[in-house]
């Protein structure tokens, strides 16, 4: 059987296009997928049930048990960090913020070490931002700035820039300019029209300069920047004020180098700034593939994208304080409920220590590096191929994601209303 | 030197299953340029150690034209995070880029995911 116009559940392009074949209630061929979505969808590396830690190994253990265990262990804690919620859907998430003000924990996202300074940039200088479609029809220049979508969002060039035509722009790949700014070499800057190959730590300087010259204070801009002449911050200047419509896509190369919101608040002034002369938009390139869906069902529940903190009974708010890597490194939280992520792979080693200290419970559908500290792990299906849901795309579409297949595995949703249910004891509290 | 890390394919393939050798392989792969091999006496496929304050890990080494001079680029994953410093200054971001890291030639073996996880107190699975 092939099922058509299927959602790829990896990164948040959310391809809509797939065509999935299923035989025997299993994946055996994916069309129009790249290399990480296809894979996805081909892996069969999941756990078979739910396994506790024992002295000396694991065993597996009915679902019964270990939803009740794992009710008890929310309860029980004084400080439970509720972290993850990147690799799952939108009905989870929601779960997932309800259970987190039930027991007066705090719940965290992998926003916090992606995107989140991308936030804390937009909560300051606010959010010009568009829709893939507008992209893909109107933009003539495209900046891909500290990213490699080449690697991390592989068909974001061939469904929105680069080699999608588009309504306004008939011949995408003569007609779209496309610039790229990284460190490094990458297979994107190979595609570039304009490599700006910056000094490590240079961006928010290079920014700078570019807001400088677009301003007409050019005067002050010194022959190199940040390793980029003069001359070609010119270049560039001008073929951005010139763009009919401009793209400003950024990624990891921003957020986590030093400087981190401030380099992206920079950007987005450089794209306020380009918008007094042309139409320019700014999205990050948002990496899990309902990451951005988490930040919205938080942000319409507690009025907060990320890192909530209920212990007041209310909800709080501060980044740096109130997010996971800073509660682990300071040994605060005294339980982990760890959902669709995997922190111990994806965080520093002083943080993940102390994961080894405290019960944490684990729903994935893989045995993970955080399956290493977990006492529960509960095997979930996967959102977007056995499991209905919705994600967010990372322009901030919803879209429905449908089953292709059934293996039999409850979903996440489920499992946290049922942890819900026993800590209120059935009632709503 | 200073240590950037970030999303390769290879590691984003194996990212679903990272007890996978293909995810270990891909991860502790550290890209130098050419010339810095050449000043650390060391060729393609050799090993190095870097270290940040107290903790260190092993690394296979790849030239890599494409990497400034001065810097190594490690796929993201549980070996660099084996020496990226958690502080965030404020902002809930660990430094993932730009950390000045030491790297000297190492004969030690390139350790796997779950012997890092069994170092910080886990358990293979
Ligand atoms: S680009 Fe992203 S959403 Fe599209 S097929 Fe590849 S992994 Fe899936």
């Amino acid at each position: 059987m092939i099922v058509r116009d299927v959602i790829c559940p990896f990164c948040a392009c959310l391809c809509d296009d797939l065509d999935v074949h299923v035989e025997d209630g299993r994946v055996t061929g994916v069309d129009n997928a790249c290399d990480l979505g296809s894979h996805k969808f081909m892996t069969d590396h999941r756990m078979k049930g739910p396994v506790r830690r024992t002295a000396s190994g694991w065993e597996e253990i009915p679902l019964e048990e270990a939803i009740r265990e794992t009710a008890e262990l929310l309860e029980a804690a004084e400080r439970p960090l509720l972290y993850g919620w990147s690799g799952t859907c939108g009905e989870a998430q929601s779960a997932g913020v309800h259970l987190a003000e039930l027991v007066g924990g705090v719940i965290d996202a992998t926003t916090s070490v992606c995107h989140g300074p991308s936030i804390l940039a937009i909560q300051e200088v606010g959010h010009p931002g568009c829709t893939l479609g507008q992209v893909k029809n109107r933009a003539d220049v495209v900046v891909y700035w500290g990213c490699n979508p080449q690697h991390a969002h592989p068909r974001h060039l061939s469904r929105y820039t680069t080699y999608a035509d588009g309504f306004f722009v008939r011949n995408a790949f003569k007609e779209r300019k496309v610039i790229v700014a990284d460190i490094r070499g990458t297979d994107s800057t190979n595609l570039a029209d304009e490599f700006i190959r910056l000094q490590p730590g240079g961006d928010y300087a290079v920014l700078g300069a570019l807001r400088a010259i677009v301003r007409g204070k050019g005067d002050v801009v010194p022959p190199e920047v940040a390793g980029v002449s003069r001359e070609q911050l010119y270049r560039i200047a001008d073929l951005c004020k010139t763009a009919k419509y401009g793209a400003f896509f950024f990624g990891m190369g921003l957020t986590q180098t030093a400087g981190k919101y401030k380099n992206i608040r920079n950007a987005i002034e450089l794209v306020d700034e380009l918008s007094r002369h042309t139409k320019w938009t700014l999205t990050p390139m948002r990496g899990h593939f309902n990451v951005y869906g988490f930040n919205e069902v938080c942000t319409w529940m507690t009025g907060y994208p990320y890192a909530v903190d209920f212990a007041r009974g209310m909800a709080f708010y501060n980044p740096g304080e109130t997010t996971a890597v800073d509660i682990l490194a300071r040994k605060e939280c005294d339980m982990c409920l760890v959902v669709a992520s995997d922190p111990a792979a994806h965080f520093p080693a002083e943080a993940v220590e102390h994961l080894a200290s405290i019960p944490v419970v684990q729903l994935d559908p893989f045995p993970n590096l955080t399956t290493a500290f977990a006492r529960i792990q509960i095997p979930v299906a996967v959102s977007g191929i056995d499991a209905d849901g919705t994600a967010y795309r990372m322009d901030g579409v919803p879209l429905r994601l449908h089953r292709v297949l059934d293996r039999g595995y409850p979903d996440d949703a489920g499992i946290l209303l049922e942890i819900t249910r026993r800590i209120t004891g059935g009632g709503s509290r | 030197m200073i240590l950037n890390t970030g999303r390769t394919i290879p590691q984003g393939n194996s990212v679903e299953y990272k007890p996978s050798p293909e995810y270990g392989a891909e991860t502790s792969r550290a890209f130098l340029a050419p010339l810095d091999l050449m000043d650390l006496g060391i060729e393609d496929g050799d090993r190095i150690r870097i270290s940040c304050g107290d903790r260190s890990v092993v690394l296979t080494v790849s030239a890599g034209d494409h990497v400034p001079p001065g810097t190594l680029f490690v796929p993201y994953g549980a070996h660099a995070n084996h020496v990226v410093p958690a502080a965030t200054h404020g902002t809930g971001m660990p430094d993932f880029k730009g950390i000045s890291v030491d790297v000297e030639p190492a004969t030690d073996p390139v350790r796997s995911v779950w012997d890092l996880m069994e170092d910080l107190g886990g358990r293979r699975y």
